[in-house]
């Protein structure tokens, strides 16, 4: 009997591996190890509704808790892996050793960090976890002042909630427009519009210098043009950076700030994958190893690995998609945004519902919907297939994105 | 305390009889339960359409109306759409659903 597979840790790609190697005919003892103490939950949730309070800890669960038994999955909670030894095909948690014959890296990405002066005070937090949401909550609920460090996907979406409870929220952007990585401009301009009408403040171009205290506790953000925005807590979303603390010392190949891997999840050392945030890979529509934070992405490549490591088929190449919600707003990207793209425009801006459709000499690369989830579905699916597009048809929202393709 | 509120779902292996919690959708009622076939991958988002359900004997009347997103994400559902489909994420647990029965199909992707 071979040594278990070994997955670290039990994140949303971690978790779906398990399964997947389980869905997948796999009878091989099957460890899941977590650092944390719950039982593995979705992300997603944490910045909206779980954070508004309108789901609870049960209805946030990626699995009810019977379904790593039933799957005999040995799912060990508050076992953080501290050391991996490829040579001698093991790793050390904090329960002892286990030998394993594969090892599935899932480590993640954790929330980077401002080093600037007063970075320690009280009142400062991340969002990336369960108990980073406890704490966040907490302050959320007694603070008046809010300032949201970053206007990213998980800065937009705090400040929507905020927003929402009635607090003062201030968002500070480095950049001069919000989300210029992965939207349009059109959309980041839209967005912006959207929550100063909902009371949101915007500093743009801004560079943060440093917290301020009083009393030892966070009282305001100062900018280096010397402005200064009260503040009773802030929030730091400045983006994510690979978890590598664990595999540093193992001599992977390592491209994009992630681990490179390949279609299938394979490292550069034999019978080691990685998946989700910690990977980098090449993708249907990027052809050099990139990381990509996302639900789609960790999922996606846990399939792969499972497939291989059951000697099956891969699965085909994935389309990249993400979403975010913001108020009643439902943001939905296929593909990845191409500064180099043919735009075409579909819908209607006053009535909140819009796509900008992304084409290169005619083929369809990506589409970003804001309340057209039809245009979402449809992009995956197009996107996969490698569709040209009659951008005259596409401009015309009332024609399903389905039947905007080239007939010549 | 309420009574509790029991939800069937059909699956090709069978039928399942589980508890539900008031408040929580039929999706997470199936995950909490470990019902196979309801992948939910986007947790409820309504962004994903793996969590397709038919409500083939289940009163109109006591299902909430369908939203256009909603109607969106059908429409790209891998398994069949039929004139009974929803998006079991999108569907509340109410007392008045006690005993109905969800069937689930067979690929959600």
């Amino acid at each position: 009997m071979s040594a278990p597979i070994v997955i670290i840790s039990a994140s949303h790609g971690g978790v779906q591996a398990a399964a997947s190697l389980r869905q997948g005919g796999s009878e091989q003892d099957i460890i899941l190890y977590s650092a944390e103490d719950a039982l593995p939950y979705h992300r997603p949730p944490l910045s909206k509704a779980y954070l508004a309070g309108e789901k609870d800890d049960e209805q946030i669960l990626l699995r009810g808790p019977a379904f790593y038994e039933d799957h005999r999955i040995d799912l060990r909670l508050g076992d953080p892996v501290t050391a991996i030894d490829v040579p001698a095909r093991k790793v050390t948690a904090r329960s002892g050793e286990q030998a394993y014959s594969r090892l599935i890296i899932a480590t993640g990405s954790k929330a980077r960090q401002l080093t600037a002066p007063g970075a320690d005070l009280p009142g400062i937090y991340t969002l990336r976890s369960l108990s980073d949401v406890a704490l966040l909550k907490q302050a959320l609920s007694a603070a008046e002042d809010v300032v949201i460090v970053g206007g990213g996907f998980i800065g937009l979406e705090f400040a929507s909630t905020a927003a929402k409870l009635g607090k003062t929220v201030t968002v500070i952007e480095a950049r001069e427009k919000l989300l210029m990585r992965a939207l349009p401009a059109e959309i980041g301009d839209f967005l912006r519009d959207y929550h100063a009408s909902h009371g949101l403040r915007f500093h743009f171009e801004a560079n943060f210098a440093e917290f301020e205290g009083t009393d030892g506790q966070l009282s305001a953000v100062r900018l280096a043009d010397g402005t200064r925005i009260k503040a009773d807590m802030a929030l730091v979303g400045v983006g994510g950076k690979a978890d590598l603390a664990l595999v540093a010392p193992l001599g992977l190949q390592m491209s994009g700030g992630g681990i490179e891997v390949d279609a299938s999840g394979r490292t550069s050392i034999e019978d080691v994958y990685a998946i989700g945030d910690v990977a980098s890979s090449a993708n249907l529509l990027v052809h050099q190893p990139m990381r990509l934070e996302s639900v789609q992405n960790a999922v996606d490549q846990a399939k792969a690995v499972a497939a291989d490591i059951l000697g099956q088929n891969p699965p085909p190449t994935p389309v990249p998609w993400f979403w975010t919600d913001q108020y009643d707003l439902k943001v939905q990207m296929a593909g990845l945004s191409r500064p180099d793209a043919v735009q075409t425009f579909r819908g209607d801006k006053s009535a909140n519902a819009f796509s900008i459709v992304q084409t290169l000499e005619g083929r369809l690369v990506a589409v970003f919907s804001v309340n057209r989830g039809a245009d979402h579905m449809a992009a995956r699916r197009l996107i996969a297939e490698g569709a040209m597009l009659d951008l005259n048809l596409a401009a015309d929202a009332a024609t399903p994105l389905m039947k905007t393709l080239k007939t010549s | 305390m309420s009574t509790p509120v029991t939800i069937i779902f059909e699956t090709a292996q069978g039928r399942r009889e589980v508890q539900a919690k008031l408040g929580a959708s039929v999706m997470e009622t199936a995950v909490m339960n470990n019902v196979s076939g309801i992948e939910a991958e986007c947790g409820g988002a309504c962004i994903c359409a793996t969590c397709h359900v038919y409500a083939d004997n289940v009163p109109e009347e006591l299902l909430k109306p369908m939203s256009s997103e909603e109607d969106d994400m059908l429409d790209m559902a891998t398994a069949e759409r039929r004139p009974t489909s929803r998006l079991s994420c999108q569907l509340r647990v109410t007392p008045e659903l006690d005993n109905q029965v969800f069937i689930i199909p067979e690929n959600q992707f």
